[in-house]
């Protein structure tokens, strides 16, 4: 497995280097640039800013000097935010994007895998049917409507809940429940059709028969065999959790690093645009590696080589 | 035994959940305890710097400006008053400033501030390698623009010079009647040598900035708040309220629930919203040193004819644009803005659709029929989308014209303004120091920011005259005859409307200032019981 984990891991490079070229290249074929400003600076001045960070020279020596600093592990300053390192930021962001991730993650899984196992077992029951309104409505509704709405039920009417900022835990509960409720619908999808195909197998019959507790049978034989699926997209969206959420961060004034996949954007900070996106990456690839593990475990069928 | 365990484990969950809802009900949320002493707001965005040498936008401004204090600070008026600088002289010639500074004036670490600290601040602006965007703020001192750009390399030869610790000269290539207003701005606030040399570009974090004004940081947690602490060294005093919390709250709907909820003491108004607020006493609209216009590429067809500019122009009723966007605006004509010196409600292009058809038959294109197709081009923006179709629907309706409406991404936008000027385009302009030279020396030949193609050398002329013209009423005639050649005879532009700031402050606040610059004074709050 050791192998397995360092193979995937040295797969890992070439991924980051396609991707921080694409990157590079798409960035800067996009018009305008990061000095660009309504007050236009003055020639002299916009050239004594473009030397500093090195935009004065050909694309292909900033690009080898963006690698040579990566490979230092330096991100770049940011040309936003002067006088930060990209480094600095992610360091200042990233764990509150992880930290709403993680429970946004935990309620995707606890609620989509609890309400599509009930689903599942229950099929076409009023169970069931109120599984796939949930569902449906969880992956039709956008997270920024959702936010609006928990915020005027549980911050405006009821003051249960702050309305925005990060001072504790219980300002993580809106965000997170709006941050999640997208996947859980997805995954109480997921769960419910691999319940619902893995109750008709023989073996499922067989442990009826042999008289097994159905709490036993759906707890050590349903569950196991049918979230396989639902395992397989744990990579994808445990990196798009974590990384943070544009639209939640910015509803719930939250200082994660979501934020920063648009705005770097807009404002053409280009060490930032890499910087994220090259966490993004990171994160995929380390996902992908620990989902893939989780394979073994849950079917023994499948093997590490 | 079995039974037992199964009891002990549904009342282990009962009590989880118990504690749960406790702790939710109990926590206690942002709102501090009443009476607390302490001004919360927000603020839309994270400073981008709090090094003064290299800010450019209005929230590291205003974080600065209750931080740091300059030579001189603007009066209820924006006129320029003494605030480190007790007087000023200027030579015969008026190409010599000499400040004279007051001796009581302290960093927070207690020591003196001093000419020094302002010498080697405005050359560290200018120093080419420290890139500062708005260099060009000294480029009236003598050899300031010839050192930030590379021609000269010794600083020692720049007109500003600390003749004694207390006692700063600055020399000007030419006279500037406006040069006390110039030392207002945050860029030319004083710096402490050691302390940037010392810690390098992270000299800004609270643990290392040492500053002057009426408070001063003590922490500041990136992307999400920065807290500032009454400074009992100030010179003035100090500041009766004893912390200053600043939330970046980056969505103005977010901040307005914050501020309902009693967790925020002030907000800005999403313009939505202010019908709702308008009649409240908590509402407050500040008219603002910005101007909103459109311009055309005098170069580009059908637009390259005065005549077309001209009907387009008198054929836009400006009195309805306030009327869709409800946030207080000014509708205008002319140019220079309102409060300002020489502003000239007069001057401009007065709507008379009438007299705009007939000028655009006369031009050959009867009823609008033959023009070639037109496209308005914006930024992408709410406000600028409501904007260009109440335009859009009056040119049709005034003149019979089809215009195609294009909004654009604004870095794409400000590309495209640069290498393809589109015949007619928005843009904006917030005075930098609030004299009329600021406004109007935009349009002159030589801006980077006359995107309009637009030349007038009697209009150049003008300008550059009245910089140095020390008699008010002759000054003013000056940019009365400008703004007409800019606005009545050459048609550049049409000035549609100044902006104006809408707020909600709770009524415990007192002593709030804010003026039409869009900064904030800080120094005199009080929160009274409440």
């Amino acid at each position: 497995m050791l192998l397995f984990i360092f193979k995937r891991f040295l797969w890992g490079i070439p991924v980051l280097l396609t991707v921080a070229t694409l990157t590079f290249a798409i960035m800067h074929i996009v018009p305008g640039g990061p000095f660009d400003r309504e007050k236009k600076l003055p020639p002299e001045i916009k050239a004594n800013v473009e030397a500093k960070y090195h935009l004065d020279k050909p694309l292909h020596k900033q690009y080898i000097l963006y690698l040579y600093g990566l490979i230092k592990g330096d991100l770049g300053p940011s040309y936003k935010y002067l006088g930060r390192d990209v480094r600095d930021i992610i360091k200042d962001t990233f764990p509150v994007s992880i930290q709403l991730g993680v429970l946004a993650l935990f309620i995707s899984i606890i609620i989509g895998i609890g309400t599509g196992v009930i689903a599942g077992i229950k099929s076409d029951t009023w169970w069931d049917r109120l599984t796939i309104l949930f569902a449906t409505t969880g992956i039709s509704l956008p997270n920024f409507i959702l936010g609006i709405i928990l915020i005027l039920l549980f911050s405006h009417f009821y003051k249960i809940f702050p309305p925005a900022l990060w001072e504790g835990w219980r300002y993580m509960i809106l965000p997170s429940i709006t941050l999640g409720f997208a996947p859980a619908a997805y995954i109480a999808r997921l769960t419910r059709s691999g319940v619902i195909d893995v109750m008709n197998k023989d073996y499922i019959r067989t442990a009826r028969a042999k008289g097994l507790k159905y709490r036993s049978i759906v707890l050590k034989h349903v569950l196991k065999n049918s979230i396989m699926p639902v395992v397989t997209i744990l990579a994808p969206l445990t990196a798009a959790l974590v990384t943070g959420s544009f639209i939640v961060e910015y509803i719930f004034s939250i200082p994660g690093m979501g934020r920063f996949f648009v705005t770097a954007v807009t404002n053409r900070d280009y060490p930032l645009i890499m910087g994220v996106t090259l966490i993004y990456t990171v994160i995929i690839v380390l996902a992908n590696v620990a989902v893939d593990i989780l394979y073994t475990f849950l079917d023994p069928r499948v093997k590490l080589e | 035994m079995s039974s037992n365990l199964v009891y002990s484990k549904t009342m282990k969950i009962k009590i989880c959940i118990t504690a749960f809802f406790i702790l939710i009900f109990t926590s206690c949320n942002i709102a501090e305890t009443k009476n607390s002493n302490i001004f919360r707001m927000s603020i839309s965005t994270e400073p981008p710097t709090l090094d003064w040498s290299l800010a450019t936008d209005g929230v590291s401004f205003n974080v600065i400006a209750s931080i740091m204090e300059g030579l001189t600070e603007f009066d209820e008026k924006l006129n320029p008053k003494p605030a480190i600088a007790s007087k000023w002289d200027v030579s015969g010639d008026g190409k010599i400033y000499t400040f004279y500074l007051r001796k009581d004036v302290f960093w927070t670490d207690g020591k003196p501030v001093t000419a020094y600290d302002f010498e080697y601040s405005w050359k560290r602006l200018l120093n080419p390698q420290t890139a500062a965007e708005y260099a060009y703020f000294l480029y009236d001192i003598l050899n300031a623009y010839e050192y930030n750009s590379g021609k000269i390399k010794d600083p020692e030869l720049v007109g500003i010079k600390a003749i004694s610790p207390g006692v700063l000269e600055v020399r000007l290539k030419k006279p500037i009647v406006y040069f006390p207003s110039i030392t207002t701005f945050m860029v030319t606030f004083p710096q402490r040598k050691d302390i940037i040399e010392k810690y390098g570009d992270r000299w800004t974090e609270p643990e290392n900035i040492i500053t002057n004004g009426p408070f001063k940081l003590t922490k500041w947690r990136h992307e999400y708040q920065l807290i500032l602490k009454a400074n009992e060294k100030y010179y003035n005093g100090k500041p009766k309220v004893n912390t200053i919390k600043l939330f970046v709250v980056n969505e103005r709907n977010t901040a307005l629930t914050l501020y309902e909820t009693g967790d925020l003491d002030m907000v800005s108004l999403p313009p939505e919203a202010i019908p709702s607020y308008r009649e409240k006493s908590e509402y407050k609209n500040i008219p603002l040193l910005r101007g909103y216009y459109y311009g055309f590429n005098v170069h580009k067809k059908p637009f390259d004819d005065g005549r077309i500019r001209r009907g387009f122009a008198m054929a836009i009723n400006k009195e309805e644009l306030p009327r869709i966007l409800n946030g207080g605006e000014i509708p205008t004509d002319s140019w220079i803005s309102k409060d300002m010196l020489a502003h000239n409600p007069k001057i401009g292009v007065k709507f008379n659709p009438e007299e705009a058809k007939r000028i655009l038959s006369n031009a050959g294109f009867p009823n609008g029929k033959g023009l070639p197709p037109i496209t308005l081009i914006f930024n992408t923006d709410p406000v600028n989308s409501l904007i260009a179709e109440n335009v859009q629907f009056q040119w049709k309706r005034n003149l019979n014209v089809e215009v195609k409406l294009d909004n654009q991404e604004w870095k794409v936008f400000l590309k495209r303004l640069k290498t393809d000027t589109p015949a007619v385009f928005r843009l904006g302009w917030g005075a930098d120091y609030p004299d009329p030279d600021n406004f109007m020396t935009l349009f002159t030949t030589d801006s980077g920011n006359n995107n309009t193609g637009w030349s007038n050398k009697r209009y150049d002329e003008l300008i550059n005259m009245a910089r140095g013209e020390g008699d008010r009423e002759k000054r003013i005639n000056m940019y009365d005859e400008a703004q007409r050649i800019l606005l009545e005879e050459d048609i550049a532009i049409i000035p549609l409307f100044f902006t104006a700031q809408n707020v909600l402050i709770k009524p415990y606040v007192k002593g709030l200032r804010l003026d039409a610059m869009e900064l904030l004074y800080l120094k005199k709050l009080k929160i009274e019981r409440h």
